[in-house]
């Protein structure tokens, strides 16, 4: 178990450099140059020698990476060139409201995912099961925005139950409103994705419920309560433990999205700014972030994985 | 028809005036299928006395584990049982098996790996019975639970409590799932073929323990088995199932060793015994189970019975002809004195060759191969653990020569098939075919002279390829056959193993297990090979089926001169097949002879503890002088000395931890490594009788 987790952070740490380096690179590479990029092809070309200057492009590549990597590093994101402010507080504010919202939408996800892959499971083939999947379907086939846009129209335009758009914080708006500005992007977020896991858990389930332990678990005289959650459960757990790893990712693509449409001033919509000002130095380093949360929700799929399966847990035989 | 069996059923079988402790009376399940209502018992009856033990028996699709699911309520949603009594100790099971499941009655089912809970410690499993119908407190079921799994004879229980199933070899598993069964101390205990996916070795071990229980505890038990030696073994009665139906019924010894139904009488024929070596070659039942869709009125083993007449048309029905012996054939007087039609008679190949003057095609010698667990970093810090699959192994097989393979599951012996056919590279050691040394990447042409059969006909063929792609594809790669000639060399490899032509446009799942493996053998000799390795190519197959491959296995070899090297875990098939045996265990060669040789004394300690587990029908009395061989093939291993001396029932002393064996040779072509002295073994006594 301990070689296990020293190799998956060994991997993880390998993925943050390869990332970095493909982060680095696309800025970089990019045809044309970087100052002219940035500010603009009526730039005078002081501006852009001094701009050069700032940014240290005059040095080779491998030199500017390492600078770059070392400050990253040293936990220095460097500086936002379109606010003219350090990147690290900006992307710490948009990542505590990025992480609110994603956080409540992947709670949800797991607990309807699951609960709604073992409900389908139990119930196979009867109404409320096909009610389920075709609704499930709905959500999956139809884009996120689409959804997003519908719920304001009716939620916010028409019913005028909840805010549009925005968000307040519960200093300023206490509980209530907080939650007031959440409950779209979350249920948005979450509908889709819930579906996804859903599937895959009705199915695994499915497949664990047929299998012969769980006959000998209903010979030995067990309450169907102790067959579902004891013995079937948790072998049908991984596949969807990898799914929602996979779906952490999604997430953060989806939040992108949301998070514009709700004008919600998230991580996601932080980067969308940066792309438009041309704000490399921000860019690069959300970018950074996002790829670290990114490794670290598959880091965790891998141990709640291996928690789940005794095999690597266990190793060795008794003799 | 049901009523004159429900009047048979009353005085049926062989219940005597005490009320019995279970009681099935016209049992009937049938399911809707895509096909129609399948059928898969059809008004079964069977009682047993309290303290006594039944066994079922039937091949696959008889219905016999059916019967334990009906018993439990366990069976299929979409399942219709009827039954005019299905009591277990007055209590009705068909109105609600759920009180007395997990409490009263016990189960153990096939395939311990499978059924014990992956993700769960054993110790929870064997307790839970105890925590659920008990209502016992944690630790108190937790110590009842190790005191069950030490009464099995587990040894160290408090560490087997907390392990997982991962961790106990097949055995341990099995008797920490009787120990589970055990807990609630039921009064019925249904076994559903609790030995089959275990080394004789352990099944004996699980037999004695089950034989024991018995008689300390007075235990009313079912027992489920396709295998018949395992029935004499512990069964007081048995009874024969054959495609949802009752064909015969009576006390054990009676019903085995005089068997008066057709389809009894025909599986004995057809099974491979070892300790009837010279016997009349194996006599298989022609055809396949009846489509349970539409079941025969009449008798329904008419298209397969010998001698079968229009009379058989007509239902048949149970009757006794000795008192407690039921028999379902109305010709029953008749039939028996009749003698069992031979097949058509099979070539006994290299009859007239004596082996040395046999030019030696496969020459193995020193092989090696070892497996890691464990990945890098085990290595780095020295905690990798290298199993030797295959420690030096010297093999040479001559040309048309049968050579045959046995040993427990982890002895190295399929290790061995994928090193002489280099499917898989050796560490060391050279092979050499046909008096030519073999590459590590052989040439095309050493691919097309040596093939395999494998073990699991299911998975061994491609699901999405039709019989004729299987077969031509090896002719395309070969080169051996083009255009029109495609065509006529699949008929003829479909003639070979007596396949209809029809069968070319056939996908594998529309064929039976011994059609499929019929359908492995063609391939493998698709490509004319001069040597073909049978990795336990029979083990999946009924033994109406197996009896057939077998035959058309030693009649290919007569026609076509083709040298085997038979791998299996059954001594039975071995001794039918090979000319020649060796003998494996924990990757090294203990014993290598010809068959006859290696069957009686001297043998090899091992070879003898192998061959008195084996379950034979007609040999209860053998077990007073039973070896009994401790814990499995993974047992810890002295390094040094002879790899069996852990487990040797007959070790001598230091010697054997510290010495590697000698090989002494008994007899021109007998060769045995082994410390004790020759002559000693030579007086052991006969493991199989006689």
């Amino acid at each position: 178990m301990a070689g296990f987790v020293v190799r998956r952070l060994l991997a993880v740490v390998g993925v943050l450099l390869a990332m970095s380096v493909l982060i680095f690179a696309i800025v970089h590479i990019l045809p044309g140059n970087v100052a002219y990029a940035i500010l603009g092809e009526y730039a005078t070309p002081g501006a852009v020698a001094a701009l050069e200057a700032k940014l240290g492009l005059n040095e080779p590549l491998s030199v500017q990476y390492w600078h770059w990597l070392a400050q990253m590093l040293h936990g220095n994101l460097g500086q936002s060139l379109s606010m003219d402010r350090p990147a690290a507080p900006l992307i710490a504010g948009a990542l505590g409201r990025s992480a609110i919202l994603a956080g409540m939408s992947f709670a949800l996800v797991v607990v309807l995912g699951i609960g709604g892959g073992v409900y389908g499971a139990t119930h196979k083939g009867r109404v409320s099961d096909r009610t389920l999947a075709f609704v499930q379907f709905l959500f999956i086939a139809v884009p996120d925005f689409f959804w997003a846009i519908l719920a304001i129209l009716f939620f916010a335009a028409w019913l005028h139950w909840l805010p549009a758009t925005g968000y307040e914080s519960i200093a300023e708006a206490g509980v209530g409103g907080w939650l007031a500005h959440l409950l779209l992007p979350v249920a948005v977020l979450t509908l889709g994705l819930t579906a996804h896991v859903s599937r895959l858990a009705r199915s695994s389930m499915l497949e664990v419920l047929e299998s012969r332990y769980i006959l000998a678990a209903r010979a030995k005289g067990l309450p169907e309560r102790l067959v579902l959650y004891r013995h079937a459960l948790r072998n049908a757990l991984p596949p969807a433990i990898t799914v929602l790893a996979i779906d952490a990712g999604i997430l953060m693509g989806g939040i992108v999205v949301i998070e514009t449409v709700f004008a919600y001033p998230g991580l996601g919509r932080l980067l969308v700014y940066a792309i438009e000002q041309r704000d490399l130095p921000l860019l690069q380093a959300g970018m950074m972030v996002v790829t670290a949360i990114y490794a670290i929700a598959n880091l965790l799929a891998d141990f709640s994985y291996a928690l789940l399966n005794p095999r690597l847990r266990h190793g060795r035989s008794i003799r | 028809m049901p009523e004159t069996d429900l009047e048979v059923a009353e005085r049926a079988p062989g219940a005597g005036g005490s009320s019995p402790a279970l009681r099935i009376e016209d049992l009937s399940v049938s399911y809707a299928t895509i096909r129609g209502r399948v059928r898969a018992l059809d008004h079964v009856s069977l009682a047993i006395p309290r303290g006594q033990v039944l066994g079922l028996v039937g091949e696959s699709g008889s219905g016999k584990s059916t019967v334990v699911l009906a018993l439990l309520g366990l069976l299929d949603e979409a399942a219709e049982v009827t039954a005019t009594a299905l009591e277990f100790e007055g209590h009705d099971l068909l109105g609600d098996p759920v009180t007395p499941r997990g409490r009263r009655i016990g189960t153990v089912f096939q395939d311990p790996s499978s059924i014990l809970n992956p993700a769960l410690p054993v110790g929870l499993q064997v307790a839970e019975p105890l925590l659920v119908h008990r209502r016992m407190g944690r630790a108190e079921a937790f110590e009842r639970a190790k005191e069950l799994l030490a009464q099995m004879g587990i040894p160290r229980p408090g560490a087997v409590m907390r392990a997982y199933p991962h961790q106990l070899s097949g055995g341990m598993k099995q008797r920490a799932l009787i120990a589970q069964a055990l807990a609630t101390e039921p009064d019925l205990l249904l076994l559903d073929e609790p030995t089959t996916a275990l080394d004789v070795t352990v099944e004996a071990q699980i037999l004695d323990l089950l034989d024991g229980l018995r008689a300390e505890r007075g235990l009313t038990m079912l027992l489920v088995s396709h295998n018949l030696g395992i029935v004499d073994r512990i069964c007081d009665r048995v009874c024969v199932l054959y495609a949802g139906r009752t064909l015969e019924s009576g006390p054990t010894s009676a019903l085995l060793q005089a068997p008066r139904h057709p389809y009894t009488r025909g599986l004995l024929g057809a099974l491979p015994r070892p300790d009837r070596l010279e016997a009349a070659p194996l006599v298989p039942i022609p055809g396949n189970l009846p489509d349970l869709t539409n079941p025969d009125p009449g008798c329904n083993f008419r298209p397969r019975c010998p001698f079968a007449e229009q009379g058989c048309a007509e239902p048949q029905f149970l009757s006794e002809i000795l008192p407690g012996h039921w028999v379902r054939c109305h010709r029953v007087g008749i039939v028996e004195t009749l003698p069992w039609p031979l097949p058509e008679p099979v070539a006994r190949a290299g009859g007239g060759t004596p082996e040395r003057h046999r030019e030696r095609l496969v020459e193995a010698a020193e092989m090696q191969r070892a497996f890691r667990s464990g990945g890098t970093f085990a290595r780095l810090l020295g905690t990798e653990s290298v199993t030797r699959a295959v420690d030096g192994v010297s093999l040479a097989i001559g040309r048309g020569e049968s050579v045959g393979l046995v040993g427990e599951s982890g002895c190295g012996k399929s290790t061995l098939g994928r090193l002489l056919l280099r499917l898989l590279p050796a560490e060391s050691g050279s092979l050499r075919f046909a008096g030519e040394a073999v590459p590590e990447h052989p040439a095309a042409e050493f691919r097309r002279r040596a093939q395999i059969v494998f073990q699991n006909p299911d998975t061994a063929l491609n699901p999405r390829q039709t019989v004729a792609a299987i077969l031509s594809r090896p002719l395309h790669r070969f080169a051996l056959a083009e255009g029109p000639e495609v065509v006529r060399e699949v008929e003829r490899l479909l003639d070979l193993v007596r396949l209809p032509h029809a069968f070319r446009s056939r996908y594998p799942h529309q064929l039976s297990g011994g059609e499929k493996q019929r359908v492995g053998i063609a391939r493998a000799l698709a490509t004319r090979p001069d040597f073909v390795i049978a990795d336990e190519a029979v083990s999946a197959l009924d033994v109406s089926v197996q009896a057939a491959v077998l035959n058309l296995l030693a009649d290919l070899r007569a026609r076509l001169g083709v040298a085997y090297l038979f791998i299996s875990h059954d001594i039975g098939v071995i001794a039918h097949i090979a000319e020649r045996v060796v003998v494996m265990y924990r990757g090294r060669l203990m014993e290598e002879g010809r068959t006859a040789q290696v069957l009686h004394p001297p043998y090899h300690p091992y070879t003898e503890a192998l061959l008195s587990a084996v379950p034979v029908v007609g040999a209860r009395e053998r077990s007073a002088s039973r070896i009994r061989l401790a814990g499995d093939a993974s047992s810890a291993v002295s390094a040094a000395g002879c790899p069996f001396a852990a487990r040797c029932p007959r070790r001598i002393g230091p010697l054997c931890d510290t010495v590697p064996p000698p090989w002494q040779v008994a007899a021109e072509g007998h060769r045995i490594a082994c410390h004790i002295p020759l002559p000693t073994l030579a007086a052991m006594p006969p493991a199989l009788g006689g």
